[in-house]
C-alpha cells in the first residue's frame, strides 16, 4: 500500500530526531550484542581451550591459577615443578602419557613454551581435536621451533626462518639469546586457541638458551650453540605437566595422591571442573553486565517514544491532510507504528553493523591481550529473539502516540484550528 | 436534472462532552451543478456541518443523505472511503504534506481510491495537466511545497480536490490566506474545473464578500434552529 510511502517520506521529513532515536537503539543494541557476543565467545575459547587432559598438575597455587598460567599463558607460574617429580609422576603405572610445559621465554610478544614431541601427539582442544600442521612437522632438533598460525600470520614467519628468542616476557635488549637462533619448521594451523600464538620448542632447547645464565642475567662465561649442544640438557624444572590416564575412575585418586606429595607441594587440577568453576565465577559479573544492557535498551526505546510523542503536535495537520484524502483513522496509529517499527530495524541493523566493525578492528588486539578470539558470527537464535523482542516492544510502545493521534484524528475531523 | 446530491433532513448533533445540541437542521438540500455558499460566523456550527456532510461525525439523530446514498447506514470504514471517491476537500491554508512533491500532493486521493483512479486515468498526466491548467508554472512540479505561495499552494489544493472527479467539492475558507485579487482567480478557477467535470461545490466561509459569486447561498444561522433556541432565551 501506498501507507508505507507515505510513512517513509514523512519519516524522512523528520531525518533529524529519528535518526537521533535510531542512533541511541544502534548503539543499545550495539552494546547487548556485544556483551552477549563477548561472553559467549569467551565461554567458547575458555570450554574449548583444552580437551581430553585429565590433570593439570603444577606448583601448589589455586587451581584457577595454575590453569590461567598452564594453558591460557595469562600470568605466570609462582613455582616450578622439578623435573625429577614429573618423571616420577610419569612412570605411575595408571598414567598413559605425560607432556611437560615450560614458560618464561618470548619471542617478540608471543610466549614461547617447552615441550616435548608428545604434545603434538595428545595435546586436544575443541571436540577432541588434535594439532594439524598447516606446512612442516614436529621439531626434531634441538634449535627448532614449531609456530602458531597467529604468529606466522603477524611476523610473515616462513619455513626455515631463523628466530631469536627473549629472555622473560618483555623484550629487552640485553636480554636476547641471540646466540642460539631457533629454525622454524613448522606451521600449525588456526586452533582458536592460545596455541595460536605461541612459539613451541622442545625442553632441551629451553635448557640449552639458558645454560650460560645465571639467575636472569647472562653470565660472563658464554657457551656457544654446537658446545650447547653437546652438554647433557636434561632440564631440572618444569613450569607444569598434563597428564592423561589410562582408567579414568582413578583421576580422582590421582589428584588426591598429587595433592599430598611428599617430595614438594603440588596442585593437581582438572581442567573441566576447573574451568566450569572459573566460569561461575565470571558468569555472574556477566549476567549483571547483560541486565544493564537491557536495561540501555529500554532507554533507548523510551528515547524513541518520547521521539514520537513531542512529533504529535505538528502531525495534528498531517493526519488531517490524510484523512480528507480517505486515511481511515486507524492508518493514523500504523503510521506511527511503521514508523517505530523502521527505527527500531534500522537501529538494530545499524548497532550489528557496528558491533560487526568495532570486533573486526579489535579481534586481534582482544585476542592479544585477553587470549578470546572473538568470531564474527551472524546473530544466533538468542539475539534474534533479543531483536524480535525489540521490534515487538517498539510497536507496542508506538500504540501510545498512535492511539493518541488517532483520538484525536476523530475529533479533530478535517478540520484543525491551529 | 435537479436531485440533491446532499440532502440533510432533521439533524441534530452534539458532541459527547456538551450538553447541548450545536446543530439543528431540518432540511437542507444541495442540487447537482448548483454550487451552493454557506455563511457563516464562527462558531456558528460550520464545521462540525462540514464533519457531518464529509461523514467525519456522524449526526446524533437525522438523516444525511449523499449522491442518494445514506452515510448513518454506513459502517466508519465504509464512509472513510465513500469520502475519498466522492468528495474533494480544501482547507482554509496548510492543505499540503510537506514531504511529499506537487504531484504527489496532488495524486494523493487516487492513493487512496481506487474509483479516482480510475477516473483520472494516468494519475500524474493528469495531476500535471490540472496544475498547467491552475497556472503552475512546470518547475516546481517537483519541488518541495514550502517553495510556493499561499495562492500557488490553494490551486495545488484545488487540484488535489479535482483529481478523479469527485462529485462534490468541499472547500472550508479557501480563500481566507488569499488577497482580494487571487480570491476572485481562485473562484473562476474552481467554479470552470468543476462544470467541466460535473462536480457541485460546497463552499463556507464567514466572509459574506464571496457570496455575490455564488447562485445559491445560506446563512447557517438561518436553518440551524439551534440559534434562534438560544435568540428565543
Amino acid at each position: 500500500m501506498r501507507l508505507l510511502t507515505i510513512a517513509i517520506k514523512s519519516a524522512w521529513n523528520r531525518k533529524i530526531s529519528l535518526s537521533l532515536a535510531i542512533f541511541s537503539i544502534a548503539m543499545s543494541i550495539l552494546l547487548l550484542l556485544g556483551v552477549d557476543n563477548i561472553r559467549k565467545q569467551a565461554k567458547n575459547t575458555f570450554i574449548n581451550t583444552i580437551s581430553q587432559t585429565d590433570l593439570i598438575v603444577g606448583a601448589r597455587s589455586s587451581p584457577v591459577n595454575l590453569l590461567l598460567y598452564s594453558i591460557f599463558h595469562i600470568g605466570n607460574a609462582t613455582n616450578n615443578v622439578s623435573y625429577k617429580t614429573y618423571q616420577h609422576i610419569k612412570a605411575q603405572k595408571n598414567v598413559k602419557w605425560a607432556v611437560p610445559v615450560s614458560l618464561g621465554d618470548s619471542h617478540r610478544g608471543f610466549r614461547v613454551m617447552g615441550t616435548n614431541s608428545d604434545y603434538f601427539r595428545y595435546y586436544r582442544y575443541a571436540n577432541a581435536q588434535s594439532l594439524q600442521f598447516q606446512q612442516g612437522s614436529p621439531f626434531m632438533m634441538l634449535y627448532d621451533a614449531v609456530i602458531g598460525y597467529d604468529v606466522a600470520q603477524a611476523l610473515r614467519y616462513k619455513l626455515g626462518d631463523e628466530i631469536i628468542l627473549s629472555h622473560g616476557l618483555a623484550a629487552l635488549k640485553q636480554a636476547q639469546h641471540d646466540d642460539k637462533p631457533f629454525r622454524i619448521v613448522g606451521i600449525l594451523n588456526k586452533t582458536n586457541t592460545p596455541v595460536d600464538r605461541t612459539v613451541l620448542v622442545s625442553l632441551e632447547g629451553i635448557e640449552a638458551i639458558h645454560i650460560d645464565w645465571q639467575s636472569g642475567t647472562r653470565s660472563p662465561i658464554k657457551i656457544s650453540a654446537d658446545k650447547a649442544a653437546k652438554m647433557g640438557l636434561e632440564p631440572k624444572s618444569i613450569t607444569a605437566f598434563m597428564l592423561g590416564l589410562e582408567n579414568k575412575m582413578t583421576i580422582f585418586r590421582l589428584q588426591r595422591e598429587i595433592n599430598q606429595y611428599h617430595n614438594e607441594p603440588l596442585s593437581a587440577i582438572i581442567p573441566g571442573s576447573t574451568l566450569a568453576y572459573l566460569w561461575q565465577t565470571v558468569g555472574q559479573f556477566e549476567q549483571v553486565l547483560m541486565v544493564v544492557s537491557a536495561l540501555v535498551l529500554m532507554t533507548g526505546l523510551m528515547g524513541l517514544l518520547t521521539t514520537l510523542l513531542t512529533t504529535l503536535n505538528e502531525r495534528r495537520r498531517e493526519m488531517a491532510v490524510l484523512r480528507a484524502v480517505g486515511a481511515h483513522a486507524y492508518h493514523v496509529i500504523v503510521l506511527f507504528m511503521l514508523e517505530s517499527m523502521f527505527v527500531v530495524v534500522t537501529g538494530c541493523l545499524l548497532g550489528t553493523g557496528l558491533l560487526y566493525a568495532i570486533l573486526k578492528i579489535l579481534q586481534s588486539f582482544i585476542a592479544n591481550n585477553y587470549g578470546i578470539h572473538l568470531m564474527l558470527n551472524p546473530p544466533d537464535t538468542q539475539q534474534l529473539l533479543i531483536f524480535l523482542i525489540a521490534v515487538l516492544l517498539s510497536i507496542l510502545l508506538s500504540l501510545i502516540p498512535g492511539f493518541i493521534a488517532y483520538k484525536r484524528s476523530l475529533q479533530d475531523g478535517l478540520m484543525v484550528k491551529i | 436534472m435537479n436531485k440533491p446530491v446532499i440532502h440533510l433532513s432533521n439533524i441534530r448533533f452534539r458532541y459527547s462532552t456538551q450538553a447541548k445540541d450545536i446543530l439543528n437542521i431540518e432540511n437542507l438540500q444541495v442540487y447537482e451543478g448548483k454550487h451552493l455558499f454557506i455563511q457563516g460566523s464562527s462558531g456558528s456550527g460550520k464545521t462540525t456541518l462540514l464533519n457531518i456532510i464529509t461523514g467525519i461525525n456522524q449526526a446524533s439523530s437525522g438523516d444525511v443523505k449523499i449522491l442518494g446514498k445514506s452515510l448513518q447506514k454506513m459502517s466508519v470504514i465504509q464512509r472513510d472511503q465513500f469520502r475519498v471517491d466522492e468528495l474533494g476537500v480544501i482547507f482554509q491554508q496548510f492543505n499540503l504534506l510537506p514531504y511529499l512533491s506537487l504531484l504527489e500532493n496532488v495524486q494523493l486521493p487516487c492513493w487512496f481510491s481506487k474509483q479516482r483512479k480510475h477516473l483520472a486515468g494516468n494519475t500524474s498526466q493528469m495531476a500535471k495537466r490540472l496544475l498547467n491548467e491552475l497556472d503552475i508554472p512546470e518547475n516546481l512540479f517537483n519541488k518541495a511545497v514550502n517553495t510556493l505561495s499561499t495562492g500557488q499552494q490553494q490551486r495545488v489544493a484545488m487540484a488535489r480536490a479535482l483529481i478523479g472527479q469527485p462529485k462534490i467539492i468541499i472547500a472550508d475558507e479557501p480563500t481566507s490566506a488569499l488577497d482580494s485579487n487571487n480570491r476572485k482567480r481562485f473562484l473562476d478557477l474552481l467554479f470552470l474545473e468543476a462544470d467541466k467535470q460535473g462536480s457541485t461545490v460546497v463552499f463556507v466561509s464567514h466572509d459574506s464578500y464571496m457570496a455575490q459569486y455564488f447562485p445559491h447561498k445560506i446563512e447557517l444561522s438561518e436553518i440551524n434552529r439551534i440559534n434562534s433556541d438560544l435568540a428565543a432565551v
